[in-house]
């Protein structure tokens, strides 16, 4: 049975439009994985010998730090798991509606679906963290190894735990929200300084070393969780509960403000709602939201990465919408593409109208951004603006062309359907982002070199300005792209 | 007002539509009729550009389609719900396309009170998205809104499948009352003889991608029809 449904899983995915794209995507997807395998490995030796900022490294011999700094972490290793898996990892996908009428058992679909996400890299992997922590902690001398295996086994549990949990917060908007309601409380409460939780975190998890039968408890919770996932899908299972578009309240939305812009405001409109009332629109907004914290990153480590490092991260603080959204076009309109292509409009309209979204996202992205950062110094802000000039000048026009080859279209309507895909993110559009991030690392990297920082924002920034200035020659050749692929892009999205 | 001359369209070794010539001048219900895979939607679907045709040229109103993008100020359609925008209210899909057509909301909602009855009080007012609406509801939305904003060439793939008996009388009694007007080209595609005949004043019949018969509607064109799917 498991055989004829892996079967349909892989007729899928070979039979599917534009295998090559998303071949391309699965190796990218591949290297990703096992780039992370291996730097799982080289943190599990490290981790195993620091003892925390304070602690000189390698750690003194007869001392159980590293254990216990890595107790301290694992809330923060979880929690961030959790919300990883909610924007990364895919529920699985079966033609749910077709199977209901054949003899296969609706606990077999369900069974089915569940079990094959036990074996998804977000599961293994940390195991390639665990074992050469506990292989190299273990060789100390300092550790109960009996009691190590037992805390090993505690936190794949716990892995477990949140992955079944991805099940609920993806299906139950409440749940979600409670979730990060909670997250919210502890951040603040630890910004603030009144409580710590790495100290529980700390206690928590180091009584699974201290008394390793608790870790049957994790493991009944697991258990639980699976029978209740597994009784939820179920009940999922009719067309009319499940399965079926969840219907909201509709509120018709104005937006009247913008009609002085023309024909582009028209187009505008609808991609606001879009944005708004799709779920996986609203993934591209959330996205930019969380990239204007990117620089943040290479900011605080500024020692280990450089300048250039944080240039990236500027350059990028500001671009997370244009390229969440960007690299979608015409994607978003895939389902209606017909209707746009004979509508009374021009196409240059039409990919004007979405460039100027992209645009007035990076602006405030932007604005944000820079507010951000000033806190960093003018240095930083410098080269925010400079990011700034480069996305509108040059990735703007670069990921509507690129748009112009990418084919998959999107299901905006899936996204409250249980069984449904709601990801927005794949490997493909990162393809399409190394050269975009290329050019002005490189530019930025040997200016700064050579004169200084300043300089070098400059010399990006110019590179963006000439791009704005060269707007009708970029539009003409994206025009003519688009007008090439015409055809062959509305055969792609017709076969959904 | 329509013309299409020498037209081929392949796939890969296989021929879906083949018409030498055929020519709809200005103001005539022009009815296609075939069975599945005759070659009723390719064609249409070229009409509007969404299909390049191997060979040959589509003409709209003296426009090569493939060539402009003129011929979208004055042509309208409504093949399936791939014209249809989901996430939109019926109102702001409505209001939408009037926009695109130069008429603002009072305009779109005048033109739209001449339809109360065939929406029935059902879709305007309502508090669902296109996408929450059922089949044959969002049908009549993306069938009205193929004829805002005053078009000359209208084409409706199947217009009157999948819609309840009332609202099918209902649509003919439009599209006839629009064929009274002389500048309005109308192309529709049905499986239904009775459909067509009703409605049309010249009937087209592909089999296989190739015009087989070409009638203008008489008393007999019923009988000519049913005898020719019948096989006789």
């Amino acid at each position: 049975m498991f055989k004829m449904m892996f079967g349909l899983q892989w007729k899928e995915f070979n039979r599917g439009k534009s295998v090559g794209g998303k071949l391309l995507a699965k190796i990218l997807k591949w290297f990703g994985i096992i780039y992370f395998a291996f730097m799982a490995v080289g943190l599990g030796f490290i981790a195993s010998r620091y003892g925390g900022p304070l602690m000189e490294f390698p750690v003194e011999k007869d001392t159980i730090a590293p254990f216990i700094y890595v107790n301290k972490l694992l809330i923060y290793v979880f929690i961030y798991l959790v919300v990883l898996r909610y924007f990364v990892q895919s529920l699985p996908i079966l033609n749910i509606k077709a199977l209901l009428l054949t003899p296969v058992l609706k606990k077999q679909i369900v069974r089915f679906s569940l079990l094959k996400t036990v074996f998804t890299y977000f599961n293994i992997l940390p195991l390639f963290f665990l074992v050469p922590l506990t292989l190299s902690l273990a060789r100390t001398g300092n550790y109960d190894i009996t009691a190590l295996i037992f805390w090993n086994v505690n936190i794949i549990g716990i892995i477990y735990i949140t992955n079944f949990l991805n099940f609920l917060l993806n299906n139950k908007d409440k749940l979600l929200y409670g979730f990060l309601g909670f997250l919210a409380l502890i951040k603040g409460l630890e910004f603030y300084s009144i409580v710590d939780f790495t100290e529980y975190s700390e206690k928590f998890f180091y009584l699974f070393y201290s008394h390793p039968y608790a870790v049957a408890f994790t493991w009944l919770l697991v258990f639980w969780l699976y029978d209740y996932v597994n009784k939820y899908m179920l009940q999922g299972l009719y067309i009319d509960t499940g399965l079926q578009v969840k219907i909201k309240e509709a509120k018709i939305e104005d937006f009247s403000f913008l009609d002085r812009f023309g024909k582009t405001a028209t187009f505008i409109k609808n991609d606001l709602r879009l944005l708004k009332r799709s779920k996986r629109a609203r993934t591209a907004v959330y996205m930019g939201i969380g990239f204007l914290f990117y620089g943040l990153l290479f900011v605080s480590f500024e020692d280990i990465y450089g300048s250039t490092g944080s240039f990236f991260g500027h350059l990028f603080s500001t671009g997370g919408f244009l390229f969440m959204f960007g690299s979608f076009v015409p994607s978003w309109d895939s389902q209606y593409y017909p209707l746009m292509m004979t509508q009374n409009i021009e196409y240059k309209e039409y990919l004007n109208s979405k460039w100027s979204l992209m645009i007035i996202g990076t602006a405030i992205s932007t604005v944000l951004a820079s507010l951000i950062y000033s806190f960093f110094g003018t240095n930083a802000v410098f080269a925010v603006l400079a990011g700034a000039f480069y996305n509108i000048g040059v990735n703007g026009y670069l990921t509507l062309w690129a748009g112009a080859y990418t084919k998959s279209p999107i299901d905006l309507n899936s996204s409250a359907n249980a069984f449904g895909d709601k990801k927005a993110i794949n490997a493909k559009t990162m393809l399409v982002g190394i050269p975009q991030f290329a050019l002005p690392i490189i530019v930025y990297y040997f200016t700064s070199q050579y004169y200084d920082h300043l300089t070098g924002c400059l010399a990006v920034a110019a590179i963006g300005a000439l791009g704005i200035f060269l707007k009708p020659v970029a539009f003409s050749l994206i025009l003519k792209a688009y007008k090439t692929e015409k055809y062959s892009t509305l055969k792609a999205y017709k076969s959904n | 007002m329509i013309k299409i001359e020498n037209f081929i369209k392949k796939y890969s070794k296989q021929t879906v539509l083949e018409i030498d010539s055929l020519d709809i001048p200005i103001g005539q219900t022009f009815g296609l009729i075939g069975n599945n895979g005759a070659g009723k939607t390719t064609l249409f679907s070229s009409l509007l550009d969404l299909i390049k045709p191997s060979k040959g040229r589509v003409i709209n109103n003296g426009i090569d389609v493939s060539e402009s993008e003129d011929w979208k100020s004055f042509t309208t359609a409504f093949l399936d719900e791939t014209f249809l925008i989901g996430y939109l209210m019926p109102e702001e899909y409505l209001y939408f396309i009037g926009e695109l057509r130069g008429l603002n909301k009072k305009e779109v909602d005048a033109f739209l009170a001449q339809f109360e009855d065939f929406f029935h009080g059902e879709i305007l007012g309502g508090k669902k998205y296109l996408r929450d609406l059922s089949k044959g509801n969002q049908k009549k939305v993306g069938v009205i809104a193929a004829l805002i904003g005053e078009p000359k060439v209208v084409i409706l793939d199947e217009p009157f499948a999948n819609l309840d008996p009332t609202t099918q009388i209902r649509l003919k009694a439009i599209v006839k009352d629009m064929s009274k007007n002389k500048d309005v080209t109308i192309l529709i595609s049905s499986h239904d003889i009775q459909d067509v005949t009703e409605v049309c004043e010249r009937i087209v019949l592909l089999e296989k991608g190739r015009v087989i018969k070409d009638l203008v509607t008489s008393p007999q064109t019923l009988k000519e029809l049913e005898s020719y799917f019948k096989g006789e």
